[in-house]
């Protein structure tokens, strides 16, 4: 049974609004901002646009068939989806940067945005998919024929007087061209992503998934029951067919063609199709995308044929045979009468043809566009008709694609099985692989390479593949059967003699063999030409520094071309609106003020924008071509500024130049640490190697100097006066330190007229340029001037930049030198200062020599007595004192005295005083009497050296046995008697010497037994101290003096000294310890 | 949170993008001759052809490992982009 003809026709009108609908919306969505394509599960759906017709009808024809081995085209994706990760996202991210508008113009960018080879992958495109468009075809009316009940190639159509002969498959081409005009060719844009086109395919690739399992559903469970009843059934009513399809035929030359060859076509077929590269590549919204539709979309091939068998082996235990079987689908459900399921299976196929014929017709028209009309187009001058000329050719192409789909259909249609029509496309679009991947992968691949390689291996694929399938029998034509010319080596089947493989591998095989080889041997043997040196970088260097280097465009623009011309030029093919807003928005983005097009190093990047832009319409070599074009109309070019920096190229690596510059520079700077043979060297470096005329180094010591010139270099020097041609660039020096930036001018005819330049004018400079020397953070140090006669447009962003590092190297090394310079002034102030003090040290130990030689050798000898003297400074020089003198053989004056303090002063003063009792030795005064004339002698000197003394003066008389003593204010001595256990301590009332004139000193006689120890000392004995604070005390030393008495005099005295070092836990000693021993003998 | 762990240091492994090359090419080996040959008899097991039951399972199984890679990946940004041959 069969559905009603115009039931069908509103039905598929019906789903055709619903389309439209959905691309409407997605539209509206994007323009609030809210896109709905932008979303992974919409690009896993868009990239199932590979399930075509082919997998809708066709896989149900092979798996009945020839068997299992269709499963073969969806495994092939499965497998390359692993690779997704890195070469899908690999061409994503190259194909955003450069706005690539189709496969022919990623292949033809990768080699040097070359034009031949973009037309020939045109060529090879629109020819390859000519059967598989010619499938679509095939399958929808036929299909359309199924459910309506049409099969003659004509409609009656209701209310004519009589039926019209109306082909249903030239119905179908028109409105599927149609389709792809709406979706696809509305506009030109400058974005050539297609969000209603995406939307549509998506929602397309939901309705053919639910539609394939509505039907396999309905099969196997309403018509048999589930899969192992189908598989069983089969098994029981068809065993020898059950083994042909449920094994893969391993045996070569019976004509099936083998599952390898189908596993390889379809793992290239899905990234290289034009409409697989379109949907995956130019229309991926987001490079995440990727990752989930790496997962989701194999789920989706998974799924979509899951009940392909069963239907296969259904239909052919339902019909009796696999005749028909690529329409199982939906003569099943008819033959069930079950019309519901047999639209829905209608609608499903529809939309798999639909969307596949929209996008791949868009997708190759735009290459159409791009790669075949253009380059012929670009010869015209721009137009105000053009953008209607490109949008209308755009449709044309669309239609010439469908429409040569229509042809081979009407041609070959009916001598082939849906499958196979489709593996000749596959074939045809593998000869993008070598090119394609070499492009990605190998740095050496080149364009001669990708251009002999391919159109060998299209040559070959036309000859064995293209033109044997037009032949329907080709048993009938002598051509096929005996080769061109009766050469059977040479005929299409069996080229060279290859028999017994299926027409498919043998295609595969020796196109690509053909296409592989001269792709690999072209690319070793000749050279790459420089453009697609600079393209290698960016397909298989890294992205990231690749964007930076734009930056530093190291060409510029003859003649400055304004943003309105610019826009007037975009506006001519993309339309005027369109063209405005672009222009606007990359302002916006490089924060342009709207007039700022003057700065020269803007205007490369405007260019390569407008570029960009003009490639999302019409492809980058196009654009390229039309952009120069333009330009050289405007008798602009783009020039390659500077001789100096001869390879120029927009890449992170630096010229030759450039790089000797800085490895020269920084030689000079190494060599030595004089400022002025760096600047003179480095001057002299630059003026060489840039062929500069004169160059001037500034510097200055710090902000209160003013600058000086601390290098002049250049041919005709003179010498440097206040009129000086050099002083008129002052404002730019002071401009560029204060800014730190260089300041320059490229053209002195253009110079702005501020500053006044006539006599730089007149000594023939045209170009100079002031760079600042400074360190970062801190303030400049100085200028840098180079002063060019030659040449214009010298100083471009790259040589500025060359400039500017040399000057911070420069700074650093000026600053280096101040801190050097300062560092050595320290150190030489310190040296000094060790020296002066090592000569203080050794002035100090000579006066201690002097001084202890001051005191007495040895003590006098008096019958009767011991005496023992001892004196330890703390310091080299010290203030104690004790002295004998002897009067005669009885008597001997005995002191001890301190001076305060430890200084050298307190030495003179000492030596003062001994002076001064030498010389009344001998008079015969009292102790009393001298302790007050030598108050009154030292008082003075005392009081104006603001030192004091303590002194202690006594007198022995052996004779009588009495000791007469007076005290100035000294520690008293002790005696110990033996026999006695405490300590007497002598003392009489002094003051202090030098505290004030004329004083009386009382004195005060002893006398003495024998076996009496007295023990004169200074402060430095009970003032010893602990490292806890405790004091040595007279205590200690009365009880210490008890337990040696018996010992002899010099023995007591050493004992002493030991006693309070050890008291003090200290080899050092904190105050002089002085200490004079008399012992009475007898 | 044994599951948890375990599931961790697999994501972890998987990460290597060496991995993703032998996966590929397992991949290829495991649906070519002769690999194929141990499945391409014509026995039903449990009412389904063995091939079919082998493509079946063995790409559900794939597509499961697929999965496994994209959620390692997502698990770690940084190792996410290849590094440019040298």
């Amino acid at each position: 049974m069969t559905l009603d003809l115009l039931q069908v026709a509103a039905i598929a009108v019906g789903y055709t609004g619903l389309l439209f609908l959905v691309a409407w919306f997605a539209g509206r969505r994007r323009d609030a901002g809210k896109s709905i394509v932008n979303n992974p599960l919409v690009y896993a759906l868009s990239i199932a646009i590979y399930c075509s017709s082919w997998t809708f009808y066709g896989s149900v024809g092979k798996a009945a068939t020839s068997g299992i081995d269709f499963l073969m085209i969806y495994l092939g994706p499965t497998l390359t989806a692993f690779s997704w990760h890195f070469i899908l996202q690999r061409m994503i991210r190259i194909s955003k940067e450069s706005n690539v508008s189709s496969i022919a113009d990623f292949i033809s960018l990768r080699y040097g945005k070359s034009q031949p080879l973009g037309t020939l992958v045109t060529l090879i495109a629109t020819l390859g998919i000519m059967p598989y468009i010619a499938l679509q075809i095939k399958a929808v009316s036929t299909s359309f024929a199924l459910v309506s009940g049409v099969t003659s190639r004509t409609i009656a159509l209701p209310g004519a007087a009589e039926p019209v002969a109306l082909p249903t498959g030239l119905v179908l081409a028109i409105i599927l061209s149609v389709f792809g005009v709406i979706f696809g060719a509305r506009r030109l844009s400058s974005i050539d992503r297609h969000e209603g086109l995406i939307a549509a395919v998506a929602f397309e690739s939901l309705v053919k998934l639910i539609s394939l399992l509505g039907v396999g559903i309905f099969i196997t469970w309403g018509l048999f029951n589930g899969f192992s009843d189908i598989f069983e059934q089969f098994q029981a009513r068809f065993p020898e067919q059950f083994i042909r399809l449920m094994t893969l035929d391993t045996q070569p030359g019976n004509g099936s063609i083998p599952s390898v060859t189908m596993l390889l076509m379809s793992m290239g077929a899905i990234m290289l199709l034009p409409r697989q590269f379109h949907v995956m590549v130019i229309e991926n919204a987001d490079i995440g995308h990727v990752k989930t539709a790496m997962w989701l979309f194999p789920a989706y091939l998974f799924l979509i044929n899951l009940f392909i068998m069963p239907i296969a082996l259904g239909g052919v235990l339902l019909t009796g045979s696999s005749v028909g079987a690529d329409f199982f689908v939906i003569s099943l459900p008819l033959m069930a009468n079950n019309n519901s399921i047999a639209l829905l299976a209608f609608l499903g196929g529809l939309s798999a043809a639909a969307g596949m014929v929209m996008v791949e017709s868009v997708a190759i028209s735009t290459m159409l566009l791009n790669h075949l009309f253009m380059p012929i187009i670009v010869r015209i001058t721009p137009k105000q008709w053009f953008p209607l000329l490109l949008i209308n050719l755009k449709r044309f192409g669309i239609f010439l694609v469908v429409f040569m789909g229509y042809l081979y259909y009407r041609l070959v249609g009916d001598s082939f099985m849906l499958v196979n029509m489709g593996l000749i496309s596959f074939s045809a679009a593998m000869q993008f692989l070598p090119a394609l991947l070499g492009g990605i992968y190998w740095k050496r691949g080149n364009k001669s390479g990708a251009i002999s390689g391919m159109s060998l291996g299209f040559i070959l694929w036309a000859y064995t593949l293209l033109i044997p399938s037009l032949f329907a029998t080709p048993e009938l034509h002598s051509f096929l059967q005996n080769g061109p010319f009766a050469i059977t080596l040479l005929k299409p089947t069996a080229l060279f003699g290859l028999i017994g493989m299926d027409m498919w591998s043998h295609s595969l095989f020796w196109s690509m063999l053909f296409n592989t080889g001269a792709y690999l041997i072209c690319s070793l043997l000749l050279p790459q030409s420089e453009r697609e040196k600079e393209q290698v970088h960016r397909f298989i260097g890294s992205f990231e520094q690749e964007a930076r280097a734009y930056r530093a465009a190291a060409k510029r623009l003859s003649k400055p071309v304004t943003i309105p011309q610019f826009t007037a030029l975009l506006g001519k093919f993309i339309g005027e609106a369109e063209a405005k807003r672009a222009l606007e928005n990359y302002q916006k983005e490089r924060r342009l003020a709207p007039d700022n097009a003057g700065d020269e190093f803007e205007l490369p990047g405007l260019k390569r924008f407008v570029e960009r832009t003009l490639a999302g319409s019409v492809g980058a070599a196009a654009a390229g071509a039309i952009v120069d074009s333009y330009l050289s109309d405007m008798g602009s070019r783009m020039e390659s500024v500077y001789d100096i920096f001869s390879t120029v190229r927009t890449s992170l690596d630096q010229s030759r130049e450039a790089l000797f510059v800085r490895l020269k520079a920084s030689e000079i700077m190494n060599r030595t640490l004089d400022l002025q043979t760096i600047c003179d060297d480095l001057l002299q470096l630059l003026l060489k190697e840039f062929k500069l005329d004169a160059g001037l180094i500034q510097l200055r010591k710090n902000s209160d100097f003013p600058l000086e010139v601390i290098s002049y270099q250049g041919t005709n020097r003179r010498p440097i006066t206040p009129e000086h041609w050099y002083r008129e660039s002052e404002p730019y020096f002071k401009k560029a330190m204060i800014d730190q930036r260089a300041h320059l001018v490229n053209d002195i005819k253009l110079a702005d007229g501020v500053v006044e330049i006539a006599k730089t004018r007149a000594e023939g400079f045209v170009s100079f340029a002031h760079v600042p020397i400074f360190r970062e953070g801190e303030e400049s140090l100085g200028v840098l001037s180079v002063y060019s006669k030659n040449i214009v447009g010298l100083f471009t962003e790259e040589f500025i930049s060359l400039l500017t590092s040399l000057t911070g190297q420069l700074a650093q090394a000026a600053r280096l030198m101040g801190e050097m310079e300062a560092r050595e002034a320290a150190r030489r102030k310190m040296q000094q200062a060790q020296l002066d003090k090592a000569r203080l040290m050794r002035d100090m130990e000579i006066a201690q020599q002097i001084q202890l030689s001051l005191l007495p050798e040895n003590p006098p000898e008096i019958f009767g007595i011991e005496l023992a003297g001892r004196c330890i400074a703390a310091t080299h020089v010290g203030g104690d004192y004790y002295d004998f003198f002897k009067r005669d053989e009885q008597t001997i004056d005995l002191l001890i005295a301190d001076v305060s303090g430890h200084s050298v002063g307190a030495a003179l003063i000492m030596a003062e005083v001994r002076t001064l009792l030498r010389a009344q030795a001998n008079q015969a005064t009292s102790p009393s009497l001298i302790l007050s004339s030598l108050n009154n002698q030292l008082y003075e000197d005392l009081s104006r050296a603001e030192l004091f003394i303590t002194m202690f003066y006594a007198r022995y008389n052996a004779a009588t046995g009495r000791l007469s003593y007076a005290n100035a204010g000294h520690n008293r001595p002790l005696i110990h008697r033996p026999g006695e256990t405490s300590c007497r301590e002598l003392d009489a009332e002094g003051l202090i010497l030098g505290i004030k004139q004329n004083v009386v000193f009382e004195e005060q006689v002893i006398a003495l037994q024998a076996g009496d120890v007295i023990f004169f000392h200074t402060d430095g004995i009970p003032e010893a101290m602990t490292a806890q604070g405790e004091l040595y005390g007279t205590e200690r030393m009365c009880r210490h003096l008890a337990e040696i008495g018996h010992e002899p005099a010099g023995r007591i005295a050493d004992s002493f000294y030991t006693q309070v070092q050890q008291f003090s836990g200290t080899e050092a000693l904190q105050d002089d310890v002085s200490m004079v021993v008399l012992k009475i003998l007898t | 949170m044994i599951w948890r762990s375990t599931r961790h240091r697999l994501l972890k492994r998987l990460q290597l993008r060496e991995s993703w090359i032998i996966f590929f090419i397992m991949g290829n080996v495991m649906i070519n001759f002769p690999f194929l040959k141990i499945f391409n008899q014509p026995i039903s097991i449990l009412g389904f052809p063995l091939l079919f039951l082998y493509f079946t399972v063995g790409w559900a199984a794939s597509i499961g490992v697929i999965y496994l890679f994209t959620q390692a990946t997502e698990s770690d940004q940084q190792t996410v982009e290849e590094q440019p041959p040298q």
